[in-house]
């Protein structure tokens, strides 16, 4: 199952070796597509696939079909128009296209949801391969750090955080929520490399000479990959979540970014005159969270077809 | 054991401490002190001074911290900024409402998780599995915010069958038996939105165990030897089965709190997360300090009586 790791300049020969026996060649390239064809036979998790890539074109691509491009364009001549061909889901009090506002409005999140990932991950990845690779000293002071990030409610801190150092940008927000997001990803990667680093062939990299970096991140990382990945599609959702709330309660992004977060908290308003200004915003929002869980669950049991049966 | 428990809260010392240092720096930092926000347009910058000075902002942070850490320890958190009322005071009143809607949602999200694992894991692949799966995936992929405003909607202005927020119906009196039942119909929603979102993931975690616990050997022995399925679940699976959930419970317990918080900010309902969230707001720095400590304790407090209920549930596990 697992190529006995050697040297670059070895794994380059072996390269070469491989397209003279290219039943080697493809049992390499299997290990992908066999996760890949465990994913595709999870009827749901395509189901949660499909639907994310359709709500990427709808953000990118759905506000040039109606015309309305500009979220923040209001129209005085169609005020709080009902849904119809030209405003598919109708607009605001001033005449605001709401499929535009929708659009943009995802943009946003999905860009806070995704960056933010990207930087949880790769700060947990970071601090949890240190932690299990060394061990000790480092390890339990990294923990410990880990234990106070656990020990306070996330949202209580999240709000203080926000108004302290947050201006409303975007940037603002996915720093904060990555602050946030690196516990789950270290600890993961901590446990993986704790188990990983004693196996043999990390021993026989190091005996011919491989470096702790090199050992870290080119041995042992890509034999933890499966777990991190998982993470990182449930953590896009989580993300999206944290947004919501921060800006539901005037602490996300501020205008003229409208976010689904601050379109639901501006929507609030006029709840019980045009309660669609509040869940169109919000069925969006579930819909992505709900698909990312589908594809984080569906890869999960890809990667590891022991859970499948559960 | 009793050796055990005295040692973990020890060892919560020096965590609690590294933590209210943590939020102190982190609470002083917030942009416009509260001298910025008690507006009173007559003030002066001398005034402004002697307002600053009168609520001991003016002394270096370490040497405020020290102020405030040998109050503390004596239980003395200090005055409010806002009513001048001692800190104690104003969390006291707050605290009730709060724990009462936590209590009630954990119970009923427990026993909810409980039963619907359970049977999700007894009748694992049938199409009552499939139905509590899909409605746990919503309630996981659901914004508690959001759920709260579409039960408002849903159940308040659509069907006018419970009151939209608050804890009491206002300027009405009632008699004892009738002022419990309004109060009842306050609480159900913010208490349903909070038990739904945590049903939905503790019953996921539920399941698997249970699942786990079935395919144990002593399950098909009891089963050989002619055990009906009801004790066969209830005495032998659940037990084994819910120490997993135990962890999970107490690591949520900190998520439960946040999520209480956004619940009253939704509802209006006048506990310590709308205090916090009016404190954050005015920069009333001993209530937000005290209430951050207060909730960094109680999680803390719960991850130690997770071990011990650990110990309870399974003989086998022994702490020295």
């Amino acid at each position: 199952m697992m190529d006995t790791p050697i040297e670059k300049e070895r794994e380059d020969e072996l390269e070469a070796l491989l397209e003279v026996t290219p039943a080697l060649a493809q049992k390499r390239r299997s290990q992908a597509r066999i996760i890949l064809d465990r994913f595709l036979r999870n009827r749901t998790a395509t189901i949660g696939a499909s639907f994310l890539i359709l709500l990427f074109l709808f953000c990118f691509i759905g506000p040039f079909l109606t015309g309305h491009t500009n979220p923040n364009q209001p129209n005085l001549l169609a005020p709080d128009a009902a849904p119809s061909l030209a405003y598919p889901f109708g607009a605001d009090d001033v005449g605001r296209d709401l499929l535009a506002r929708a659009a943009v409005g995802g943009q946003v999140s999905l860009l806070v949801g995704l960056a933010s990932m990207l930087v949880a991950i790769l700060l947990g990845t970071a601090i949890g391969a240190i932690a299990g690779y060394y061990g000790k000293l480092l390890d339990n002071i990294l923990m410990r750090i880990t234990d106070v990030f656990l020990a306070v409610p996330t949202y209580l801190l999240l709000f203080v955080l926000s108004a302290s150092f947050t201006n409303g940008s975007v940037y603002s927000i996915i720093v904060l929520i990555s602050i946030f997001g690196w516990t789950t990803a270290a600890r993961l990667v901590r446990g993986e490399f704790l188990a990983l680093k004693e196996r043999e062939y990390v021993m026989a990299a190091r005996t011919v000479g491989a470096k702790d970096f090199r050992l870290m991140f080119r041995h042992i990382l890509p034999n933890a990959i499966g777990p991190i990945i998982v993470n990182a599609t449930l953590l896009v959702g989580q993300n999206i979540i944290l947004e919501s709330v921060l800006s539901y309660f005037g602490f996300g992004v501020q205008a003229p970014f409208p976010s689904w977060g601050s379109l639901i908290s501006d929507g609030q308003g006029q709840i019980n005159t045009d309660p669609k200004l509040v869940f169109i915003p919000g069925i969006l929002i579930f819909l992505t969270v709900l698909s990312c869980n589908l594809v984080g669950d569906g890869l999960r049991d890809a990667f590891d077809p022991h859970m499948t049966e559960r | 054991m009793g050796r055990y428990i005295i040692r973990r809260l020890l060892q919560a010392i020096p965590l609690l401490l590294l933590l209210s240092i943590f939020m102190f720096a982190l609470i002083h930092l917030l942009p416009g002190g509260p001298e910025a926000i008690l507006v009173n347009p007559n003030m002066d910058a001398e005034g402004r001074k002697a307002l600053r000075a009168s609520l001991g902002l003016d002394d270096p942070l370490p040497i405020q911290y020290l102020k405030w850490l040998a109050n503390a320890v004596r239980g003395d958190f200090g005055f409010s900024f806002f009513t001048n009322q001692p800190v104690s005071t104003v969390i006291a009143e707050r605290f009730p409402p709060t724990i009462e809607l936590f209590l009630l949602a954990l119970l009923l999200s427990l026993i909810l998780a409980i039963v619907l694992g359970t049977i999700s894991a007894y009748r694992q692949g049938r199409f009552i599995d499939y139905a509590i799966t899909t409605v746990a995936y919503f309630g996981i992929s659901m914004p508690i915010f959001l759920l709260g405003l579409l039960m408002q909607e849903i159940f308040s202005r659509r069907l006018q069958w419970l009151p939209p927020s608050g804890i009491t119906t206002a300027g009405m009196s009632y008699d004892a038996f009738n002022g419990f039942l309004d109060h009842m119909l306050h609480v159900a929603m913010p208490m349903l939105v909070l038990a739904i979102t945590f049903t939905a993931r503790w019953s996921r975690y539920m399941r698997s165990s249970m699942l786990d616990v079935t395919k144990q050997d002593y399950m098909r022995t009891a089963r050989a030897k002619g055990l009906a399925t009801t004790p066969l679940l209830v005495r032998h699976a659940l037990r084994n089965a819910v120490i997993p959930l135990i962890t999970v419970v107490a690591i949520d317990f900190g998520s439960v709190a946040g999520g209480a918080t956004i619940t009253e900010g939704v509802f209006a309902w006048p506990g310590m997360g709308q205090l916090f969230l009016r404190s954050l707001d005015q920069r009333d720095f001993p209530v937000l300090l005290a209430i951050l400590m207060l909730s960094a304790f109680f999680v803390i407090l719960s991850n130690l009586l997770a071990d011990i209920l650990y110990a309870i549930m399974d003989p086998r596990i022994r702490y020295s």
